[in-house]
C-alpha cells in the first residue's frame, strides 16, 4: 500500500513537471531575438522533403527547441549557479567573475595573431603613409584580464609580450602606454569595454601625444543613461549580475560634430541615443560598429585630421580626442578591406591613430 | 606512412560530432518522448508494439534517414534465415543458413566499419593507391548487428524459437532505448516480453528514477569532464598534472557517459514493460583487469563470451589454444570498438592482462593488499584509455610517456593548476559515484525507520531537480553527443 503511494507521487510530481515543461515548450510563442546574449534565436525550421531527407530539419530542430525553450534565461542561470556554487567551478563558458567583474579568459597568447596584427598595421603603413607627412601612433587597450587573471590564479594571455611584441614590429609608429595609467575600475562589470567617463585620463595621454597640449579631463558634461546597462559578459555568464551605469561625455563641441557613414549614407551625432534601447546600449558610442566613419568638427577649422584605426574600445574613445581636429575619420579594418581604404581617404597630412584592445590583437584573422 | 598514422578515424574523436537524435537533447526530452509515452499508453495492447517500432524508426532516422533502409533489411533478411535456420534444424541446411546470416550481418558490419581502415592498411603496406571509399558509419550497427546475430545464433541453438512475427522482431531490433548505444539485448532475454508484458506504477517509478539519474550521469558529470578533455587537446600547455587530468578525466567520462546511457535504456525499457540486463557494475571498484571486464560493458563481454570464446573451446582446450582464443577475442573486442590501430592495441592489451592475471597474477592479487591491487587496476585502466582516445599510437605513446614525466615537461602549469581546481568538486564527485559507496550509504540510510521515510519523501524531489538541471545545462550546451553513439 505504502509503495504503491510512493509510486504513485513519483510518477504524478516528476510526470506533472515534465509534461508542463513540454507542453509550454510546444506552445510558448518564438522569441525573435536573445537580448542577454544578443543574438538572434533560431526559429521553427522549413519543413520540406529535402530537409527532411538530408536530416537539415532535424539539426535545426534542436537548436530551435533550445533556443526557444520557455525560461531559457532563467535555465542558463541555474546552471551558471550550479557550476559556480555547489560544484565550485571558476568559469561558465569561459567567464569567471572576480571581484564583481565578469571577465573573458583570453588565453594563451596567440603570438601568430599578434604578428599578423602587426603585420597588417605595417602593410596599412607601407600602403598608404610611408613617405607622406603622415606621423603614426599606435596604442593598446589591456582587457579586464590583464588586470585580475594573473593575481587570482586564473590563465591569461602573456601581456608583457603582446606589448613587446607589437612595439617591436611596428617600428613605424609612436608607442602611447596606456597599461600604466588604467585601472579595473575604468572597466564595466558587466561587459567587454572601459568606461568613457573613466577614460578621460587615457584620451589626455593620447592627445599629449599626438600634440595635443590641454588637458580636457573635468571639462565634460556627463550624461548618465538612466536605463540599466548589460553588458555583454552578463549574457555570457548567465548569472544575475547588477547593471551597470552607462555614462557618456559631452560638451559643445562633441554636440556640434557629424558623423557621416560611408556605408550607410547616413548622417548623425556622436552619441546616437537611439542605440540606448536596443541590444547594445554601448552602440550610443558612434552608432556602434561601422567600416568607415566620418567625423566633421565645425568648431574646429585648424583642417588637422585624424585618421583611427579602431575597434569597438575606440568609439568611446574617438570623442575625447575631438577637440584638437577639424576631421576624424574612424576606420574598422574587420569590416572594410585595407586595400580599398585608399578609396575613401588620401593620406598626405594627418594623423594615424592605431587603438586596438588585446582581445582582438589576440584574434586577428578577423583583419581584411 | 607508418601504419598508424592511416587509421581511419572511425573512432571515438569522430562520434562526437554525430547529429542523430540522443537522449540527452531537448528534442528527445520534450518532444519525442512524452508523444511517444503518451501514445504508447492510450494505444490498445495490440497497437503497442507498432508504437514502439514506428518511434524507433523516428528515432533512428532523425539524424540519418537513409540508414533505416539497411537496419529494416537486415532485420527483414535475418527474419527470413531465423525461420530457414529453425526450419532445418538439425540439418546441413540449418547451418548453412546460420553462415548466411553471419555472412550477411558481418558483412554488413564490416563494409560500413573497416573498409575504408582496410583499404588504407592495404595502401600503406603495399604502396597502392586505392581511393577510399569514405562510407559513413550508421548509428548504432555494431549494438544491433550483434543483436541480430545473439538472435539468429541463439535459433540455431534451440535456445529460443523463430520469431513468427516480423513486427515483433523488427521491434526487438529497434527498440530506441537500446538501439544506438547498448546494452547490446539478447533476443531471449526480452523474447517473452514482447509478446506480453506488465506495466506496472512501480516499473515506470523505477525506469523514470534510473532514467533521471542516468540522464544526469551523462549531462551533469560526463559533458563537464568532456569539456575539460577538450580543454586539454585544445590547449598548448603541456606538463605533468594536465596530461594525468585529462587522462582521469577521460576515464571516468567515458565510463558515466557509457554507464549513464546504459542506465537511461534500462530505465526507459522499464517504463514500456521490459527488463534489460545490467551493463556496469561499479567496475572502478575492481580488485584485477579480469574482474573489471566482469564489470565493465558487461553485455559485450557476455556476447563475446557466449558467441566466440566458449564455441572457439574457451579454456577447454590445450594451453596455447585457450591463449590464442583470449588473444583473438580480446582484438576483435577492441577493433568492436573502432576501425583503428589503437582500438586494436587498446584490446589486445588487456588480452595479454588477462593471460598475465590467469597464468601468474591472478592468485598473487588475491593476497595483495586491496588497495595494492585498486591502484594496479586503475593505472592499467586510466593507461588503456589513454590509448583508446588517442588518435594514433605514437600520440597515446607519447601521452603515457608524459604523464609519468619521460617527456622533459613540467610537473605543472597555470592551465593545469586552475583547471584541477576548477574540476575539483567534479572529480571528486565522479569517483565517488563512480564506487557502490553512494549505494551503500542509501541501503544503510533506508534500513532506519526515519531514514526510509526521509528517502521515500525525497526520491520525487531528486528527481524533479535533476530533471530541471539536466534540462538547464542543455539549453546552456553545445557539448553533448554521446561517445558511444556508433560503436
Amino acid at each position: 500500500m505504502k509503495n504503491k503511494k510512493t509510486n504513485r507521487m513519483l510518477v504524478i510530481l516528476v510526470g506533472t513537471v515534465w509534461v508542463l515543461l513540454a507542453i509550454s515548450s510546444w506552445l510558448s510563442p518564438s522569441q525573435e531575438i536573445s537580448a542577454s546574449e544578443r543574438r538572434k534565436l533560431a526559429g521553427f525550421p522549413e519543413i520540406t522533403l529535402k530537409s527532411l531527407v538530408t536530416a537539415d530539419f532535424m539539426e535545426s530542430f534542436e537548436q530551435y527547441a533550445k533556443d526557444q525553450f520557455p525560461g531559457r534565461f532563467l535555465f542558463r542561470t541555474m546552471k551558471a549557479y550550479v557550476k559556480f556554487y555547489p560544484l565550485g567551478q571558476k568559469d561558465n563558458n569561459g567567464i569567471y567573475i572576480q571581484d564583481g567583474y565578469a571577465v573573458k579568459m583570453e588565453y594563451p597568447l596567440n603570438e601568430a595573431s599578434i604578428q599578423n596584427a602587426a603585420d597588417k598595421f605595417r602593410y596599412l603603413y607601407e600602403k598608404y603613409m610611408e613617405g607622406k607627412d603622415v606621423k603614426t601612433y599606435l596604442t593598446v587597450v589591456p582587457d579586464k584580464g590583464y588586470f585580475l587573471s594573473q593575481a587570482n590564479g586564473y590563465p591569461s594571455m602573456d601581456y608583457p609580450k603582446l606589448f613587446e611584441m607589437m612595439k617591436a614590429n611596428t617600428d613605424f609608429a609612436k608607442y602611447i602606454d596606456l597599461s600604466d595609467i588604467l585601472e579595473i575600475e575604468d572597466y564595466y562589470k558587466t561587459d567587454i569595454h572601459w568606461k568613457q567617463e573613466k577614460i578621460a585620463k587615457a584620451a589626455d595621454k593620447i592627445r599629449g601625444e599626438l600634440g595635443e597640449e590641454k588637458e580636457r579631463a573635468g571639462q565634460y558634461k556627463t550624461i548618465e543613461v538612466e536605463t540599466p546597462f548589460y553588458g555583454v559578459y552578463y549574457g555570457h555568464s548567465a548569472l544575475p549580475m547588477k547593471p551597470d551605469n552607462l555614462k557618456y561625455l559631452t560638451n559643445d563641441l562633441i554636440d556640434a560634430c557629424t558623423v557621416y557613414n560611408w556605408e550607410t549614407g547616413k548622417t548623425t551625432t556622436v552619441y546616437d541615443t537611439q542605440k540606448l534601447t536596443g541590444n547594445d546600449p554601448y552602440d550610443v558610442y558612434l552608432s556602434g560598429a561601422a567600416a568607415l566613419l566620418e567625423i566633421t568638427n565645425p568648431n574646429v577649422n585648424n583642417g588637422k585630421e585624424l585618421v583611427i584605426f579602431r575597434d569597438s574600445f575606440g568609439s568611446s574613445l574617438a570623442p575625447l580626442l575631438l577637440d584638437g581636429y577639424s576631421k576624424v575619420t574612424m576606420v574598422d579594418i574587420r569590416y572594410i578591406a585595407s586595400d580599398l581604404i585608399g578609396d575613401y581617404i588620401t593620406f598626405d597630412d594627418q594623423d594615424v591613430l592605431f587603438v586596438y584592445s588585446t582581445s582582438v590583437l589576440n584574434s586577428s584573422a578577423m583583419f581584411k | 606512412m607508418p601504419l598508424e598514422k592511416c587509421a581511419v578515424q572511425i573512432s571515438i574523436l569522430s562520434y562526437l560530432n554525430s547529429d542523430g537524435m540522443v537522449f540527452s537533447s531537448i528534442t528527445f526530452l520534450y518532444y519525442f518522448l512524452p508523444l511517444v509515452i503518451g501514445l504508447y499508453f492510450v494505444c490498445p495492447k495490440k497497437l503497442k508494439n507498432g508504437v514502439l517500432l514506428f518511434s524507433s524508426l523516428i528515432f533512428y532516422g532523425w539524424g540519418e534517414p537513409k540508414y533505416i533502409i539497411f537496419m529494416v533489411l537486415s532485420i527483414v533478411v535475418n527474419y527470413i534465415l531465423g525461420l530457414l535456420i529453425e526450419r532445418h534444424s538439425g540439418s546441413a541446411w540449418g547451418k548453412r543458413w546460420l553462415i548466411v546470416s553471419v555472412v550477411f550481418s558481418l558483412g554488413m558490419l564490416g563494409y560500413f566499419k573497416y573498409v575504408d581502415f582496410f583499404i588504407e592498411n592495404v595502401n600503406s603496406l603495399t604502396g597502392l593507391s586505392v581511393p577510399l571509399l569514405k562510407v559513413v558509419l550508421p548509428i548504432g550497427i555494431s549494438f544491433y548487428t550483434f543483436q541480430i546475430l545473439s538472435y539468429t545464433i541463439d535459433v540455431y541453438r534451440k535456445s529460443t524459437k523463430a520469431q513468427k512475427n516480423l513486427l515483433s522482431l523488427a521491434t526487438y531490433v529497434a527498440f530506441f532505448p537500446q538501439l544506438i548505444a547498448g546494452p547490446i539485448v539478447r533476443y531471449t532475454d526480452i523474447a517473452k516480453a514482447l509478446d506480453s508484458r506488465e506495466h506496472s506504477l512501480m516499473k515506470i517509478r523505477i525506469g523514470i528514477r534510473r532514467f533521471l539519474f542516468g540522464i544526469s550521469k551523462k549531462v551533469l558529470i560526463a559533458n563537464s569532464l568532456g569539456e575539460l578533455c577538450k580543454i586539454f587537446a585544445d590547449s598548448q600547455e603541456r606538463n605533468v598534472l594536465f596530461y594525468w587530468l585529462y587522462a582521469v578525466a577521460f576515464t571516468l567520462q567515458i565510463y558515466f557517459d557509457f554507464s549513464g546511457y546504459s542506465d537511461m535504456a534500462i530505465g526507459l525499457g522499464k517504463v514500456f514493460g521490459f527488463d534489460f540486463q545490467e551493463n556496469f557494475n561499479y567496475p572502478f571498484i575492481s580488485q584485477s583487469i579480469t574482474e573489471f571486464w566482469r564489470r565493465w560493458h558487461m553485455s559485450l563481454g557476455t556476447w563475446f563470451r557466449d558467441y566466440l570464446y566458449i564455441p572457439l573451446g574457451g579454456n577447454r582446450v590445450g594451453k596455447m589454444r585457450w591463449l590464442f582464443n583470449i588473444f583473438l577475442v580480446w582484438m576483435l573486442t577492441g577493433l568492436w570498438h573502432g576501425a583503428a590501430w589503437n582500438f586494436v592495441i587498446w584490446g589486445m592489451l588487456f588480452a595479454v592482462l588477462l593471460m598475465i592475471e590467469k597464468l601468474w597474477l591472478g592468485s598473487f592479487l588475491k593476497k595483495m593488499p586491496k588497495s595494492i591491487s585498486h591502484l594496479y587496476v586503475m593505472l592499467l585502466v586510466i593507461i588503456s584509455f589513454v590509448i583508446f582516445d588517442a588518435p594514433d599510437l605514437s600520440t597515446s605513446a607519447e601521452r603515457i610517456r608524459s604523464m609519468f614525466g619521460m617527456s622533459g615537461l613540467p610537473f605543472t602549469g597555470v592551465q593545469s593548476v586552475y583547471y584541477l581546481r576548477s574540476y575539483l568538486i567534479i572529480f571528486v564527485l565522479a569517483i565517488i559515484g563512480s564506487t557502490d559507496l553512494p549505494k551503500r550509504i542509501i541501503g544503510r540510510i533506508r534500513k532506519t525507520p526515519f531514514g526510509s521515510i526521509a528517502l521515500t519523501g525525497a526520491e520525487p524531489v531528486v528527481c524533479v531537480v535533476l530533471l530541471l538541471l539536466t534540462t538547464a545545462y542543455l539549453i546552456d550546451a553545445s557539448f553533448n553527443p554521446f561517445l558511444y553513439f556508433r560503436f
